[in-house]
C-alpha cells in the first residue's frame, strides 16, 4: 500500500483559518509506518480542525498535508449511521475502495459479530465506538486517525478499545494518530506525542519524555483529566 | 441622516404622485400601495418572527370579503372597512393557535393549505357569491362624501400604508420588537430569557393579517367586485417574492420590494401586450420574472435589496 | 351499493398512487438533502406535457419512459440550482425550489400553452366486484406497486441506495467515509424528478393536466409524505392511498367539491398532531 518512502502522514507548517480566526498556526507533525502517535491538548486547541483537514473536509490556508497510503477517520462522537444496521455501517466504510466483505473486520473485532443485525443507533456508546473503528477498518487503512476515543465512555470500555487498537497495531501494522483530551490514556497507548494548544504545537517528544516534563504533567496529568473550557 | 432624507423624499414623492399620474398609472399606484401594505406585514412575520407564510393572500381575501359583504348588506362602508383588519386578525389568531405549532416547511404547507381551503369554501358559499363572487360593492363614503375617483383611493392607500408603517416601526423599536429579534435568532434562547415566544409569534401573525386585511378592504371598495379568483395561491407567492426581494427584517424593505416588483411587472406587461406578441406573453413574462427574482434574491441577496443597498444604516 | 363502493375504492387507489409517487419523490429528496422540494408537482406536470408531445411521434410504452427520463434530468437541474451553491440552507433551498416552480410555469406555458392537456391511456373499462372502473386505474396501480417495491430494494440493499440512506442518516459521517454528499443530493433530485414525472404520466389519461396542476399534486403528495415524517417511502404509499380513497369516497357519496377540504384538513390535523407530540424547540428550525 505504501507508495513512497517517508512518513505515512506528514503535516508541514499547516495553517487553517475560519474567516479571520486562525484555528491552526504552522502546525507540523508526522506519523511513521506502524507508529502510534498521540496529539493531546485541551478543548478548542484545534484538534478537530486538524482531523478534518487530514480527511480533506477542510482546506488549508497554507502549508501542506501529505498522506502516503490510506487514511481512515474515526470521528469525534462516533457518528455512526444510526438508522442502519451494524453490517450496513461496516459496508459503507468500504465505499471509497469498493470493499464489501466485512468478514475481516468481524475477525478483528469479534464483539461486533453478534451485533451485526442491530441498528447502530440503539447500541451503547462503547459498542458504537467499536462500530466506528470497524467502519474505518473497512477501507483497509494504513493509518487510523481517531478523534477522542475515550470521550463519554466508561474506563473499562476504553480499556477494551485500547486493547483492540494495540492488537491492530501489532498484528496488522496499522498506524494510529490518536487525538485525545485524556493525556494519560494517550501517553499510555502511544510511543510519541504532540501537545497542541491554541492552534500551535507547544511540545513534542516520546511519551516518556512528555510524561516527565513539568509542562505536560502539570497541565494534563495532574491527577484529574483536564476537561477544557 | 441619510435615511431620514430618503424617507422624506419618498414621502414627498408618494404625496405628489397621485396629482400628476394619469388614470392607468393611478391604478398601478393603488395596487403597489396595497401590495406594500401586505408585504410590510409579511416581512415582519418572516424577518422578525422567522416564519414563512404561503397563505398571506388569505388574509387579504378575508379583509376584502368582510368589507364587501358588510356593505352589500347595508352596513356603512366605513364600518365595513374598519371591520376588515379586525376580522382578518381575528381569523389569524384563531387558526394561528394550531398552525403556529408548526415550523419551516410544515408551516409553509399549512398556510398554503389554509388558503386553498378558504378559496374552496368561498367558491361554494352562496352567501359569499360562490364562484362568481360579489358584485356591486358600493364605493367608500366618508361623512356623506363618496370616494369615487381613483385619486381618492390613491390617497386612501397612502394613508393606510402610512398607518401600517407607523405601527410596524413602533413595534420594531419597542421592547416587543427586541424580543422578536431575539426570537428570530434563536427561539430556544429567546424562550429561556423570558420572551413569551408563543404569544409573540401569534401576535405578529395576527398583526400581519390585520395589515393584509386592511389592504383587502380598500381593494374591495376600489374595484367594486370580488371573487375567489381574485386571490390565487400565486398572489401569496408574489408577496413572498416582494418581501424577500425587499429584505426581511426591515420595515422599509416591504415597501421597496412591493413597489419595485409591481413596477417591473407593469413594464413587462406593457412589453407583453404590444401588438404582435402572443396572448400568453404577459403571463409568461411575469411568471418568469417572479420565479427568477425569487431564486436570485435567495441565492445572491439573502438579506434583500434594502440591507444590500444601505449597509451603514439599517432601518 | 357494494358495486359502487368497489369502483370508488379502485379509482381512489389509482389517484392515491399518483399522490404517493409525488410524495415519495419529496421523501427521496428530503431524506438526503433535508430540502422539501416545492417543484415536485412541477415534475409531474412537465412529465405529462413531455409525454403528450412525445406520443405524437412515438408509440405508447416508449414515449412515457422517455418523458420520465427527461424529467429526471430536469430534477438534476433543479437540484443544481437549489443545493449547488455551498452554504445554501435547506430553508433557503425550499424558497429556491418555489421560485423554480413558478419559473417553470413560464416554460410550460411557452412550450405547451395554458390549456389542459391529456392523452389516451389504457382504453375501456373493466368490471371489478360488479363495479365498473376505467381500466387505466389498474395500470396506475400495477406500475406503482412494483416501483415502490423496487425503491425498497434499492435503498435497503444496494451500495448506492445505502450510501443515499447514509447521507440521510448522518451527512457528516458520510463525508468522513468519502461519500460525496452533494453528488448524492443531486442524484436524489434526479430520482425525485423521475418519480414525480411517473405520477404525471400515469395520471394524465384520467385527469387532465394544466400548467398549474402542480399545486394540487404537491399538496396531496406532501400530505401523503407527512404521514411518514417525510422520511419513509412505505408510509408515504399508505398515506397516498388513504388520501386517494378518502377523496374518492367523499366525492362518490358526498359532494365532490369538498374533496380538497377533506384532504387538506387531514394533512393539517396530522401535522399539528405530530407537532403537539414533540416540544416546539425540537422541531425543524425555521
Amino acid at each position: 500500500m505504501i507508495r513512497t518512502s517517508g512518513p505515512l502522514v506528514e503535516v508541514a507548517e499547516l495553517t487553517v483559518r475560519y474567516g479571520a480566526a486562525t484555528a491552526l498556526d504552522r502546525v507540523s507533525l508526522t506519523v511513521g509506518v506502524g507508529e502510534l502517535v498521540a496529539l493531546v491538548g485541551p478543548n478548542g486547541a484545534g484538534k478537530s480542525t486538524l482531523v478534518d483537514t487530514l480527511s480533506g473536509i477542510l482546506v488549508p490556508a497554507s502549508g501542506s498535508v501529505t498522506v502516503r497510503g490510506r487514511l481512515a477517520h474515526v470521528p469525534e462522537g462516533r457518528q455512526v449511521f444510526g438508522d442502519l444496521s451494524v453490517e450496513d455501517n461496516l459496508r459503507l466504510g468500504g465505499w471509497r475502495i469498493g470493499e464489501r466483505d466485512t468478514a475481516a473486520v468481524y475477525a478483528v473485532l469479534p464483539a461486533l459479530t453478534e451485533l451485526r443485525r442491530r441498528r447502530a443507533g440503539l447500541l451503547s456508546g462503547g459498542e458504537q465506538q467499536m462500530v466506528a473503528v470497524g467502519r474505518a477498518l473497512m477501507s483497509r487503512p494504513d493509518v487510523l486517525v481517531i478523534d477522542e476515543l475515550s470521550l463519554g465512555l466508561a474506563p473499562l470500555v476504553v480499556a477494551d478499545l485500547v486493547r483492540h487498537l494495540r492488537e491492530l497495531n501489532a498484528w496488522r501494522g496499522v498506524a494510529v494518530l490518536l487525538i485525545e483530551q485524556n493525556a494519560r490514556l494517550a501517553l499510555d497507548l502511544c510511543s510519541r506525542a504532540y501537545v497542541l494548544e491554541a492552534g500551535r504545537i507547544v511540545a513534542e517528544g516520546t511519551s516518556a519524555e512528555l510524561a516527565a516534563s513539568s509542562l505536560v504533567s502539570d497541565a494534563y496529568l495532574g491527577g484529574v483529566v483536564v476537561d477544557g473550557e | 441622516m441619510r435615511t431620514t432624507a430618503l424617507v422624506l423624499a419618498a414621502a414627498a414623492a408618494a404625496l405628489a404622485l397621485p396629482v400628476v399620474l394619469d388614470g392607468r398609472q393611478l391604478g398601478i399606484y393603488v395596487l403597489a400601495g396595497l401590495a406594500a401594505m401586505v408585504t410590510v406585514g409579511l416581512a415582519l412575520l418572516m424577518g422578525f418572527a422567522g416564519q414563512i407564510s404561503l397563505g398571506q393572500a388569505s388574509f387579504y381575501a378575508i379583509g376584502a370579503y368582510t368589507a364587501g359583504l358588510l356593505t352589500v348588506n347595508g352596513v356603512p362602508p366605513l364600518l365595513g372597512l374598519a371591520a376588515a383588519p379586525v376580522l382578518a386578525a381575528g381569523f389569524a389568531a384563531v387558526v394561528g393557535i394550531g398552525l403556529l405549532r408548526l415550523r419551516g416547511h410544515y408551516l409553509a404547507f399549512a398556510t398554503l393549505a389554509m388558503q386553498l381551503i378558504l378559496l374552496s369554501v368561498l367558491a361554494q358559499s352562496e352567501w359569499a357569491g360562490g364562484a362568481i363572487g360579489l358584485q356591486g360593492i358600493p364605493r367608500l363614503s366618508v361623512g356623506g362624501i363618496e370616494l369615487d375617483e381613483d385619486v381618492h383611493y390613491a390617497y386612501l392607500v397612502l394613508a393606510g400604508l402610512t398607518g401600517t408603517l407607523l405601527v410596524a416601526r413602533n413595534l420594531v423599536a419597542s421592547r416587543v420588537g427586541r424580543g422578536l429579534r431575539a426570537l428570530a435568532t434563536s427561539e430556544v434562547a429567546a424562550g429561556a430569557s423570558g420572551v413569551p415566544v408563543g404569544r409573540y409569534r401569534l401576535g405578529v401573525f395576527a398583526l400581519s393579517a390585520a395589515f393584509a386585511g386592511l389592504a383587502g378592504g380598500i381593494y374591495a371598495f376600489y374595484l367594486g367586485y370580488l371573487g375567489p379568483g381574485s386571490f390565487p395561491v400565486l398572489l401569496s407567492v408574489e408577496y413572498v417574492v416582494m418581501a424577500v426581494v425587499g429584505g426581511l427584517g426591515t420595515v422599509s424593505g416591504g415597501v421597496v420590494g412591493a413597489v419595485a416588483i409591481v413596477l417591473l411587472v407593469q413594464v413587462l406587461n406593457d412589453i407583453g401586450t404590444r401588438p404582435g406578441m402572443p396572448s400568453y406573453a404577459p403571463s409568461v413574462l411575469s411568471y418568469a420574472v417572479y420565479g427568477l427574482l425569487l431564486v436570485i434574491a435567495v441565492l445572491y441577496l439573502p438579506r434583500g435589496l434594502v440591507p444590500a443597498l444601505s449597509r451603514r444604516d439599517r432601518s | 351499493m357494494a358495486n359502487e363502493l368497489a369502483g370508488y375504492v379502485i379509482t381512489g387507489l389509482g389517484t392515491g398512487c399518483g399522490f404517493a409517487l409525488v410524495g415519495s419523490g419529496l421523501v427521496a429528496i428530503y431524506r438526503v438533502t433535508r430540502v422539501v422540494n416545492f417543484a415536485q408537482g412541477t415534475f409531474a406536470v412537465i412529465g405529462a406535457m413531455c409525454a403528450s408531445s412525445l406520443l405524437s411521434v412515438l408509440p405508447h410504452g416508449i414515449a412515457e419512459p422517455l418523458a420520465v427520463l427527461a424529467v429526471a434530468l430536469v430534477g438534476l437541474l433543479v437540484g443544481f440550482v437549489a443545493i449547488g451553491r455551498p452554504g445554501t440552507t435547506p430553508q433557503a433551498a425550499l424558497i429556491v425550489t418555489l421560485g423554480l416552480a413558478i419559473f417553470a410555469y413560464a416554460v410550460v406555458v411557452l412550450v405547451w400553452g395554458d390549456q389542459p392537456r391529456s392523452f389516451a391511456g389504457v382504453p375501456g373499462a373493466v368490471t371489478v366486484l360488479d363495479g365498473r372502473v376505467q381500466s387505466h386505474y389498474l395500470l396506475v396501480i400495477g406500475v406503482t406497486v412494483p416501483v415502490f417495491a423496487g425503491m425498497a430494494l434499492f435503498f435497503g440493499h444496494t451500495d448506492l441506495g445505502r450510501a443515499l440512506t447514509a447521507c440521510a442518516s448522518n451527512p457528516y459521517a458520510a463525508r468522513v467515509i468519502g461519500i460525496d454528499v452533494r453528488r448524492m443530493g443531486l442524484l436524489a433530485f434526479a430520482i425525485g424528478g423521475a418519480l414525480g414525472a411517473l405520477a404525471g404520466v400515469l395520471l394524465t389519461p384520467v385527469q387532465q393536466i394544466t400548467f398549474d396542476s402542480d399545486v394540487t399534486l404537491i399538496v396531496n403528495g406532501f400530505a401523503a409524505a407527512v404521514l411518514g415524517g417525510l422520511t419513509r417511502p412505505a408510509v408515504t404509499l399508505a398515506g397516498g392511498l388513504l388520501l386517494g380513497v378518502t377523496q374518492a369516497l367523499v366525492a362518490g357519496y358526498g359532494n365532490a367539491a369538498h374533496q380538497t377540504e377533506i384532504a387538506l384538513g387531514l394533512m393539517l390535523a396530522v401535522m399539528i398532531g405530530r407537532a403537539a407530540r414533540r416540544p416546539a424547540a425540537l422541531e425543524e428550525p425555521t
